[in-house]
C-alpha cells in the first residue's frame, strides 16, 4: 500500500521521542519511501505523457483521481521523512546542548570544570575519529558535527554566562555532591580537588554543573 | 521581597532608582514576558544586554581580586557578589535559551520576512540562518537529492498547507494590567470585555492581549 512504509518511519519517531537514547537510523526504509516517492513520480509523468499537457481532469476522472492519489502519496511520504528526520535531529541537538559526546557516547573524556565550548567540540572532533556509533547515519554523524560549531560559536558570545549551564534557578552558591563516577582531578578557585568515586564534597555549584549534567556527581540535599 | 514587590518599584514614577536597578528590573519583566509569551519577542533594543554583560565582566574581575585575600569581611562580601553573580547569569541564560528554543522550533517563520527577522537579535539571526542551512543540507542529503525537483522545497504552500510551522498566538497567557483599560478577549463560544483595573490579574488569549501589552497598557506575568 501506498504510505505504509512512511507510516513506520513515523511509528519509529514517535517512539523515539520516548527514549532515552537515540535508536539505529532506519536507513532501509528512509531508502524505500525515497523509491516509492520516485516511482509514483515516474507513474505521474507516464500518465500524463499522452496529453502532451493539455490535460483536462473533468474529461477523464479516473486519471485525475490516480494523479491526486499519487500526489498527495509523495508528499504525505516527504511529510513521513521530514518528520522522521527532525526529531532526530531534535534529540541530537538536545545532547549537543547537554554537553553529551554524541559520537563517543561510552568512551568519553572527562573535561573538568568546562566552560569553553570550543574545548568540549574539539574532543567531540578527536573521539568520533575511534568511536564508531551505529545508531547515527553518516548524515547525521556530519550533522552533529556542524551543530557542535554552531552551538559553540553562539555561545562564544556569551562566554561569561555559560549558555549550556543549568536552567534550574541558583539556590546556593555551594552544595554537596556525591561523587558516582572518577571524574579525575578539577581546578577550583579554592585548589584543587581530586573526585574518586563515593567520595563527598561541599563545592562552589559553578565549578562542577558540567559534571553534574554528564552524571559523573549527583547532587544532594 | 518577592518579583511583585520588585515589578510595582519598576513603575515608571519612580525614576530615582539607580539604572543599575532599572536594568535588572527590565532583565527580569523581559525574562518574564518571554518565557509566557508563545512567540518570540522583540530583542530589547535599548542595549540592556550590553550593559548586562559588561556588569557581569566586572563583577568577575571584582571576584578574582578578592579571592586572593584571606580576610573573613572580603569573604563574606565574596559570598554575596557571587551569589547575585550566579542569579544575574541565570536570568540572562535562561532568557536567551527560551529565545533560541522558540526561534528553533519555528526557524522558517521567523526567517520568513523582514518584520519578523527584526525581532531577533543579529547573533540570533546568524544562528537561525545557519542552523536551517544546516538543517536544510542534512535533508537533502538524507533523502531530499533523490526527490523530483518540484518536491524539494521546504517552504510549499500548496493544497493551503504551508510548510512552515508558526507558533499558536490563541494560547492562553496571564497579564498585569499597568493601569485602567478595557479588556477584550475573544473567546471559543463567544467574546467577553471586562472594565480592568491597574494591578488586575487576568488570563486571555495571547492573541487579545498583544496589542494591550505592546501599548504599555499591561505586562506578562
Amino acid at each position: 500500500m501506498y504510505g505504509d512504509l512512511g507510516n513506520k518511519l513515523v511509528q519509529h519517531a514517535k517512539r523515539t521521542q520516548n527514549l532515552a537514547h537515540l535508536p539505529p537510523y532506519q536507513a532501509e526504509i528512509v531508502r524505500a519511501v525515497t523509491r516509492e516517492v520516485r516511482d509514483l513520480d515516474k507513474d505521474v509523468t507516464e500518465l500524463l505523457e499522452p496529453f502532451q499537457g493539455s490535460f483536462d481532469p473533468s474529461a477523464d476522472q479516473a486519471t485525475a483521481c490516480t494523479l491526486l492519489v499519487n500526489h498527495l502519496s509523495m508528499r504525505r511520504n516527504k511529510r513521513c521523512l521530514l518528520a522522521y528526520h527532525r526529531t532526530r535531529t531534535d534529540k541530537l541537538e538536545e545532547m549537543v546542548w547537554n554537553g553529551v559526546d554524541v559520537l563517543d557516547l561510552c568512551g568519553q573524556q572527562v573535561r573538568a570544570g568546562d566552560s569553553g565550548g570550543g574545548a568540549s567540540h574539539a574532543g567531540t572532533r578527536m573521539s568520533s575519529v575511534d568511536g564508531a556509533t551505529s545508531s547515527l547515519s553518516p548524515q547525521e554523524d556530519e550533522y552533529v558535527r556542524q551543530y557542535g560549531d554552531l552551538l559553540a560559536a553562539y555561545k562564544g558570545q556569551w562566554t561569561d554566562i555559560d549558555l549550556t549551564g543549568s536552567l534550574e534557578p541558583p539556590r546556593d552558591l555551594f552544595i554537596d555532591v556525591r561523587v558516582l563516577k572518577d571524574a579525575g582531578e578539577i581546578q577550583t578557585e579554592y585548589g584543587a580537588i581530586t573526585l574518586t568515586k563515593n567520595s563527598q564534597f561541599y563545592v562552589r555549584q559553578g565549578d562542577v554543573e558540567r559534571l553534574i549534567a554528564q552524571g559523573y556527581l549527583q547532587k544532594l540535599g | 521581597m518577592d518579583i511583585d514587590d520588585i515589578l510595582r518599584e519598576v513603575d515608571p514614577v519612580s525614576y530615582s532608582i539607580p539604572s543599575e536597578t532599572r536594568d535588572l528590573q527590565a532583565l527580569t519583566r523581559a525574562w518574564v514576558a518571554e518565557r509566557s509569551a508563545p512567540e518570540l519577542l522583540e530583542w530589547p533594543a535599548d542595549g540592556i544586554f550590553e550593559r548586562v554583560n559588561e556588569r557581569i565582566k566586572k563583577q568577575i574581575e571584582k571576584i578574582e581580586d578578592m579571592t586572593g585575600d584571606m580576610d573573613p569581611k572580603t569573604n563574606f562580601a565574596l559570598i554575596v557578589i557571587q551569589t547575585e553573580l550566579e542569579r544575574f547569569k541565570f536570568l540572562v541564560r535562561s532568557y536567551l535559551r527560551a529565545r533560541i528554543a522558540k526561534i528553533d522550533k519555528h526557524t522558517l517563520h521567523y526567517l520568513s520576512n523582514p518584520t519578523l527577522r527584526a525581532r531577533l537579535s543579529p547573533t540570533e539571526l546568524a544562528y537561525a540562518t545557519r542552523h536551517q542551512a544546516l538543517l536544510h543540507n542534512h535533508y537533502l542529503s538524507s533523502f531530499l537529492s533523490s526527490f523530483p525537483p518540484q518536491l524539494q522545497n521546504l517552504n510549499d504552500t500548496a493544497g493551503n498547507i504551508s510548510m512552515i510551522d508558526s507558533p499558536d498566538l490563541d494560547t492562553a497567557v496571564f497579564i498585569r494590567l499597568l493601569r485602567d483599560a478595557l479588556v477584550e478577549g475573544r473567546g471559543t463560544d463567544s467574546d467577553g470585555a471586562i472594565d480592568g483595573k491597574a494591578g488586575d490579574i487576568l488570563i486571555l488569549r495571547w492573541s487579545s492581549a498583544k496589542s494591550l501589552v505592546e501599548s504599555g497598557g499591561a505586562e506578562l506575568a
